[in-house]
């Protein structure tokens, strides 16, 4: 067993410092300098447009990346007390599918299309726990039964083709959870749903992680999803975490401009308002990441100072921003008094 | 009271595919589009919405004839344009234009971008080769890329570039209706945006009517007029945007308004979801096809089906009970920013206002 024992209540489950990843061929950190730290029983939520680095992130933390090209350049990940970073790949392999998982947009992804359901699951539960077929099968069946598939003894006979894509999405979590772990990462785990089944999904993860006390770190682009789930959020651009911070101190204090830029691109439900304020342009490509701040050729906020790169300051209350004029109303004051500030603001 | 001005209409449309042929018996059919009658008015935005294979590509399909009704009429300009042949139907094709979900795969990737957007006005003997040249040129500013991009191939372009690549092309011979299937939902947020906001420029600048199909309800909530609501082939519900948001009259819509994850912390209880799994749309359920997952059915939903039944103007609804149903919808009351967000978010606007003027013009995109 993983210790636990000698760890205290300040002890976070998962604690990453300074996670850096370049590609071969690729000049910049494709992940640059990120941080982060989560507890038990926490949801943290990974936002940004795609191409920020996001899955990477959550692939370097399974040991999933694919090395090479990938290379870590710098980083630290302190998983129950073990740096998952720096362990012989056997003892990696105890820890995934174990007491960490994860799951994808595409349940196809981890299920295989030629095994049955709850073979599958019952094989993943076989690996890590010392089960005989019975127990493993009734383990199987007991995780469909809580992830609400109808059904479930039928189910476990049945190949991934012959569930919906809801169904699937829903098999694949019983398969990550089966082990009970103490983390689960998932890759956008809704975005291919209807929000119906979004929804349901999401109510799912809920219900289990409140049973089982696991930690979560969900990636998504939807800011709806985020103010449901998460406790912190991190948002990530170009590869960087350019704000964190608990949910609702990102969502009512927003600090960095890409954050406000990504609210109001998003409609927000509200009766009807005139044109989204969007952010111009587009995210840099790999091969061609900024020096400075990554976010600068976007900005409206920009200037000369931008050409170094922010760092990522802490406001106070665990609230970080890698921007070099926030608070805005401080860093462009004679916007303060321009006719569309005062227009809003009223 | 006017009668409104339709632009477009259809009548008990149905279309059905053949799933599979067994050896005996007769082949396996699906409904997808099971009796659908739509009043599009003229000038206004009108979205479908509905769960994952309801219909509502199949539907759009139809009205542009990308594929052939089984049964049921379309009238455009109250003309039934579903046995249009030839040159009629060439001439239809003009004012009715489709956009792809995926433009990149509507797009053919041997032909330039100028020749793709010039290949509609060419088809229909617009202009001569100088002014149709000038009109791409003029298409492509429009859209928000630049001139020179006529020389290049659609994979030199992202995801949201393409769109609008497909946008131009659909605008070139000045259509009077727009029909879109999920044009954003491929795209990522702030691109999702620049395109949205595109759309709703384009749509009064050529005074347009715009059918949108979208499955993110934010969007449909910002840009429709009006909305659809389909389940299994069939409409269950129109309503004026606002009104079917706050105040649904089916309980699909309310359930499916309960699902949306609202991104303001704290403002909505999570919702659990509907019950149940979409039905089989080869064997739907007897009665009311929602009936499975409906938490207000009764013994007359099981075995009756509700037909679509006019409440207002531009508004119906297909449900037994609603006249005694009071559903829950949006509180628009609850929804707003806190001052600091909201502080933020006009400073952002204004930054952008004063570096590149007043209009806030969709920006081009830098050069790839
Ligand atoms: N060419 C086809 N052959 C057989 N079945 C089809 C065909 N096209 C559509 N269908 C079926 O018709 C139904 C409606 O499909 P349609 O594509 O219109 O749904 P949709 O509402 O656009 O879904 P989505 O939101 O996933 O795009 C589905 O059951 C689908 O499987
Ligand atoms: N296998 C790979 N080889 C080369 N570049 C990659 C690979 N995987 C990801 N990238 C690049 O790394 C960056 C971050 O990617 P990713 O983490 O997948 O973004 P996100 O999940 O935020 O959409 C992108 O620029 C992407 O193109
Ligand atoms: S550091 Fe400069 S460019 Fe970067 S977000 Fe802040 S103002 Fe914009
Ligand atoms: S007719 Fe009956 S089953 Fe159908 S939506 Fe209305 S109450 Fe529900
Ligand atoms: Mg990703
Ligand atoms: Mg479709």
């Amino acid at each position: 067993m993983v210790s636990g024992a000698h760890m205290t209540e300040s002890t976070p489950l998962l604690q990453v410092t300074d996670l850096s990843i370049r590609f071969a061929g690729v000049p910049g950190n494709l992940v640059d300098g990120v941080s982060l730290t989560l507890n038990a029983g926490e949801t943290l939520c990974v936002v940004g447009e795609s191409g920020c680095g996001k899955s990477l992130t959550a692939l370097a933390l399974m040991g999933l990346l694919p090395m090479p090209p990938a290379r870590r350049m710098s980083g630290q990940a302190i998983f129950e007390g073990q740096d998952l970073f720096d362990m012989p790949l056997e003892a990696l392999k105890d820890i995934r599918g174990n007491r960490m998982a994860m799951i994808f947009q595409e349940p196809m992804t981890s299920l295989n299309p030629a095994i049955k359901v709850g073979e599958q699951i019952a094989e993943a539960v076989r690996r890590h726990k010392g089960v005989n077929r019975e127990q493993a099968r009734a383990r199987a069946l007991e995780m469909l039964r809580r992830v609400r598939i109808p059904a479930p003894e039928k189910r476990l006979d049945e190949y991934p083709h012959q569930m919906s894509g809801g169904m699937r999405q829903r098999a694949m979590i019983a398969m990550a959870l089966a082990n009970d772990p103490a983390l689960l990462i998932a890759d956008e785990p809704t975005t291919a749903l209807d929000v119906t089944v979004q929804a349901q999904v999401l109510d799912l993860m809920r219900t289990l992680q409140r049973e089982t006390n696991a930690a979560l770190i969900m990636i998504t682009h939807d800011l709806g999803v985020v103010a449901e789930m998460a406790d912190t959020v991190v948002v990530m651009y170009a590869g960087r975490i350019v704000e964190a911070g608990p949910v609702r101190k990102v969502f009512e204090d927003p600090q960095h401009p890409y954050t406000i830029g990504l609210m109001s691109s998003m409609p927000d439900l509200g009766p009807r308002g005139g044109r989204l304020v969007t952010i111009p342009g587009v995210v840099p490509p790999a091969d061609a990441m900024p020096e400075g701040c990554r976010f600068a050729a976007r900005c409206p906020f920009a200037g000369a100072d931008c050409a170094a790169a922010p760092p990522l300051r802490d406001l106070g209350d665990r609230h970080r921003v890698a921007c070099w004029r926030a608070p805005l109303e401080f860093g462009a004051p004679d916007l303060a008094a321009h006719p569309a500030a005062q227009g809003a603001a009223s | 009271m006017t009668t409104p001005d339709l632009i477009l209409e259809t009548r008990s449309l149905r279309r059905r595919f053949v799933t599979r042929k067994p050896l005996l018996g007769p082949p396996v059919e699906v409904r997808a589009v099971d009796g659908v009658d739509l009043r599009i008015r003229r000038g206004e935005t009108f979205a479908i919405v509905g769960e994952s294979g309801c219909g509502k590509s199949t539907l759009a399909r139809m009205l542009v004839r990308l594929i052939e009704p089984s049964e049921g009429t379309v009238l455009f300009e109250n003309r039934n344009i579903t046995g249009l042949r030839g040159e009629e139907m060439r001439a239809m094709r003009r004012d009715l234009q489709f956009i792809f979900q995926d433009p990149f795969a509507s797009l053919n990737p041997r032909m330039t971008v100028g020749a793709l957007i010039e290949e509609p006005l060419r088809a229909h003997g617009l202009g001569g080769p100088d002014e149709r040249r000038a009109r791409v040129a003029e298409l492509l500013e429009r859209v928000g890329l630049l001139p020179q991009h006529a020389d290049r191939y659609p994979h030199e372009f992202s995801g949201g570039q393409r769109q609008r690549i497909g946008i131009a092309r659909a605008l070139a011979c000045a259509p009077k209706l727009v029909i879109a299937d999920e044009p954003v939902s491929a795209l990522d947020v702030s691109i999702q945006a620049q395109v949205v906001n595109l759309l709703q420029d384009l749509k009064d600048e050529f005074a347009l009517t715009l059918i949108i199909i979208a499955h993110d309800l934010a969007v449909i909530r910002h840009m429709a007029d009006r909305v659809g609501v389909m389940y299994l082939g069939q409409l269950v519900e129109v309503a004026d945007t606002d009104t079917l948001f706050t105040h649904p009259r089916h309980p699909y819509t309310e359930a499916l308004i309960s699902a949306i994850p609202v991104p303001r912390v704290g403002v909505k209880p999570p919702a659990h979801g509907l019950q149940g799994e979409p039905p089989n749309p080869i064997a739907p359920p007897a009665g009311c096809r929602f009936h499975p997952r409906c938490p207000y059915a009764t013994e007359l939903c099981r075995s009756t089906p509700p037909p679509l039944t006019r409440l207002a103007a531009g508004a119906s609804v297909a449900c037994h009970h609603a006249p005694d149903l009071s559903l829950q919808g949006l509180n628009d009351t609850g929804t707003g920013r806190s001052p600091a967000a909201e502080r933020r978010f006009a400073l952002y606007r204004a930054m952008r206002e004063q570096r590149e003027g007043q209009t806030l013009p969709v920006p081009p995109e830098p050069e790839i």
